[in-house]
């Protein structure tokens, strides 16, 4: 319960510093850390694996991909960004509300996802890896098929036409 | 030895257990002082924490004067000779040096960030070691997901190197930062990948236990190990290509290419945070070797059975330092590569190979179970064999701009 207490108020402030900076890095940094937070979250709730995979994909993928492709575009000044967030602020917020009140209706109703379970759930990942690879075997199969075509295609994209190299121009 | 409420056990001052000898010397004496149970096993947590940073912080003290004093043997030089008996206090004289010079942080820069970027680097590579089982009742945290944990704060890594190229306000780092970012996500592919066929083979996550199913010898000389089987061989050599690029090591140091872009992303720090950016490097080159150890090389096996009776972390270290001897020695042979033939190598070259090691496990561990060696062997060398000669052969012919390369000013 105290890492709960602790880690929920730490994740929301990250979260809203995240919507809330105006340059685009500190915002992306603090997304990484909500992100890993959340990670240390499902660690403190015994779910470990969750949380390293959290901690690999999100951290480790999701963060970096926002992170480079700020890096390869070139941020705009400070004052455009806090005009553009006047502009965009109003229909983020009209986005995220209905969100916001569905999961609020959703664990106020249920009340029993606020109270911690009976005894250590007997999911090992043994069991995991058993029930993923017979029950939802055809899913892990077309998601398999389907990142193996996303990579070998990327490297198709990277990979230059081939053509003969011009002589630069010694302009 | 009975002293107060806790036994003092002779059995702890045998060779095998000294890695934990101060673990259970400081337990002994917060018992001693009749201090409370949880008290004692914090004291145990963090004495063997400090045995771990200890250990891995003296030996990269010694592996930055060694380092530098074979690259000087393979060039012909004397390398440090000043500071003490053959420069053996170079390190001690690097670090007086380090601790007193100025710690500049640029106008430009984001102060934070910029204080942040070498204190993150570090981290990962620290909590990396924790898992690492370095002898036989020796593993600082025995986790039963250690493998997923270690690529889990290697993920960091890549954050705290984007930290420290964009919080310096200069081209350069952001250069830098984005070369390391660009390197390490690719070669990340290979790495984990040729590490899930031995996930696969030994059929747990947890690195203690990995270690155990490379016990035993064939033919009563001849160790288990993973690299001594076709599918290992192949993830083997793919792990070790790998790590070098993910330590950003000599010939893949393109992040911090000192002819091309400075020092990349280190290129605005100073004084001690410049130390901080070396310190997380040895010791994720340290982390990643053992790793790669653990995986591949049998972790604290023996490689005979006739020298069983050295103690099981002695031979890990041993292993550690001829790793570590090989990446010098590529270091002091391989030209640094371009960016382009880095990219092209870890996606046309490695993955393909990485990914091929998966089925040819697969036919290994089918053809194991019917207990037939040698049709295992012989359906599984082409598997591995083929496609190396064929990328290789396609790599240097086809694929490589190196040979239809023209040199418009050098001729």
């Amino acid at each position: 319960m105290i890492p709960l207490l602790i880690l929920t108020p730490a994740i929301l402030l990250a979260a809203i510093g995240a919507a809330w900076k105006a340059r685009p890095v500190h915002a992306a940094l603090l997304l990484a850390l909500c992100l890993s937070l959340v990670g240390c979250l499902y660690v403190a709730m015994g779910a470990h694996f969750i949380g390293l995979v959290q901690f690999s994909v999100y951290v480790g993928a999701v963060a970096i991909l926002i992170v480079f492709s700020l890096l390869i575009t070139r941020p705009s000044d400070d004052d455009e960004e806090k005009v553009r967030r006047m502009k965009t602020g109003m229909p983020a917020l009209a986005c995220s509300l209905p969100l916001l009140v569905m999961l609020g209706f959703t664990m106020f109703k249920q009340s029993a996802l606020l109270e911690a379970p009976a005894d250590e759930p007997a999911m090992s990942l043994k069991v995991l890896g058993e029930i993923l690879f017979t029950d939802y075997a055809p899913a892990v199969l077309a998601m398999a098929v389907l990142l193996t075509a996303v990579m070998i295609g990327a490297a198709l994209f990277a990979r230059e036409p081939s053509k003969k190299p011009e002589p630069p121009s010694d302009s | 030895m009975m002293l107060g409420n806790v036994e003092f056990e002779m059995a702890w001052l045998a060779p095998e257990q000294w890695p934990r000898l101060p673990q259970h010397l400081v337990e002994w004496l917060v018992a001693l002082c009749g201090l409370p149970e949880w008290l004692v096993s914090i004291a145990g947590w963090f004495t063997s924490a400090g045995v771990v940073v200890g250990v891995f912080m003296g030996l990269f003290a010694l592996l930055s004067l060694i380092e530098r004093k074979t690259l000087a043997r393979v060039q012909n030089r004397y390398g440090p000779n000043r500071a003490g008996w053959f420069g053996i206090l170079q390190p001690v004289a690097d670090g007086i040096k380090m601790l007193t010079k100025e710690d500049i942080v640029p106008a430009k820069a984001d102060w934070l960030l910029h204080l942040l970027g070498p204190v993150l680097i570090v981290i990962p590579s620290i909590l990396a070691l924790g898992v690492i089982p370095y002898g036989q009742d020796w593993v600082p945290v025995p986790l039963e997901l250690g493998l997923v944990f270690f690529f889990a704060v290697g993920a960091m890594t890549e954050i705290a190197v984007f930290v420290a190229g964009w919080a310096s306000g200069s081209k350069f780092p952001m250069l830098g930062a984005m070369r390391a970012i660009s390197q390490m996500v690719s070669y990340e592919l290979p790495l984990i990948i040729s590490a899930l066929a031995v996930v696969m083979m030994s059929g747990t996550l947890s690195l203690p236990e990995i270690v155990e199913s490379q016990g035993g010898y064939t033919l009563g000389f001849l160790p288990q190990w993973n690299l001594f089987t076709p599918w290992g061989l192949s993830a083997g050599v793919v792990f070790f290509i790998a790590c070098i690029a993910e330590a950003n090591r000599c010939p893949f140091d393109l992040p911090e290419g000192e002819s091309e872009i400075v020092a990349g992303h280190m290129t605005e720090y100073s004084g001690f945070k410049y130390a901080l950016f070396f310190i997380g490097e040895y010791l994720g080159l340290f982390a990643i070797s053992a790793l790669g150890i653990t995986l591949f090389l049998g972790g604290w096996q023996s490689p005979l059975p006739i020298f069983d009776f050295l103690p099981s972390w002695l031979w890990f270290f041993a292993k550690l330092a001829v790793v570590i001897f090989i990446f010098l020695w590529i270091r002091a042979t391989f030209p640094r590569v371009r960016i382009d033939q880095l990219m092209r190598f870890a996606w046309l070259c490695l993955i393909p190979i990485a990914l091929l090691s998966l089925p040819t496990a697969a036919i290994w561990h089918y053809a194991n179970k019917a207990n037939n060696d040698i049709v295992a062997w012989i359906a599984t060398m082409p598997l591995v064999l083929i496609p190396w000669v064929v990328l290789t052969v396609l790599f240097n012919r086809r694929l490589s701009p190196a040979t239809t390369r023209t040199y418009h000013f050098a001729e």
